[in-house]
């Protein structure tokens, strides 16, 4: 995950991590169809063929990470704004030398609403390499 | 054989927790009113206030995009699938 958020420098990095039992299974590496480096946006057709690929394996959805490449770990209100699934989000700050990863729960009334109440998760790394 | 049509977790609520319904072919429009009748409030989630596809939901007919096929009006034929997938996206602040 860090990897992918480093090479995709200056751009913005994102993707999915698919979990089974809690656990970080696959980390997807994705496009980001905005190209940018303060915008990320999935590429729907590429979203699909992930989620096709968690159902046939029968692994869960277990969050969307994206990297903030000179900002902190936390959802900016454009996070919060376009945070539409229900699933933890893991940011990846790589303000610093040493990347930072925090994760959230951006819940919301309703899925459209643009605020949303934002809540830390605890992150446990088991393992760097991936 | 039924046209399935997945149903993201943000959906559920409104599917009595059904990640996939199974529906009788159709427009797509169709096809949502056809969720909405048995799950009412379904379709006032997934289309915009006035009607038409929303730019936060994106519409999979097998592995194509409707909006770039007949969007609500793509016909979706016995064995099709149709996936919802809302739109992930986001970014820094900028500074």
């Amino acid at each position: 995950m860090v990897d992918h958020c480093r090479g995709e420098r200056p751009n913005e990095a994102c993707g999915l991590l698919a979990t089974h039992k809690e656990r970080v299974v696959k980390v997807f590496r994705m496009t980001n169809a905005s190209g940018s480096p303060v915008r990320y946006s999935l590429d729907a057709a590429e979203q699909l063929a992930a989620y096709k690929k968690i159902d046939k394996e029968g692994w869960e959805l277990g969050g969307i990470f994206h990297s903030h490449t000179h900002t902190e770990a936390y959802p900016s209100p454009t996070d919060v704004r376009e945070a539409h699934e229900d699933v933890p989000y893991v940011i990846v700050s790589l303000a610093d030398e040493s990347p930072d990863i925090r994760a959230f729960r951006i819940t919301k009334d309703n899925w459209r609403d643009e605020d949303g109440l934002v809540e830390e998760i605890p992150v446990v790394i088991e393992r760097l390499d991936e | 054989m039924a046209v399935q049509v997945r149903i993201p977790t943000i959906f559920r609520k409104f599917t009595n927790n059904q990640a996939v319904l199974e529906v009788d072919p159709g427009t797509v429009a169709a096809i949502v009113d056809q969720i909405d009748v048995r799950h009412p409030g379904f379709k006032q989630q997934v289309l915009t206030d006035a009607g038409d596809l929303h730019r936060f939901v994106n519409v999979y007919v097998n592995d194509e995009d409707a909006r770039y096929l007949d969007k609500l009006e793509t016909r979706v034929a016995d064995g099709d699938t149709i996936s919802l997938l809302p739109s992930v996206a986001g970014g820094a602040p900028r500074r």
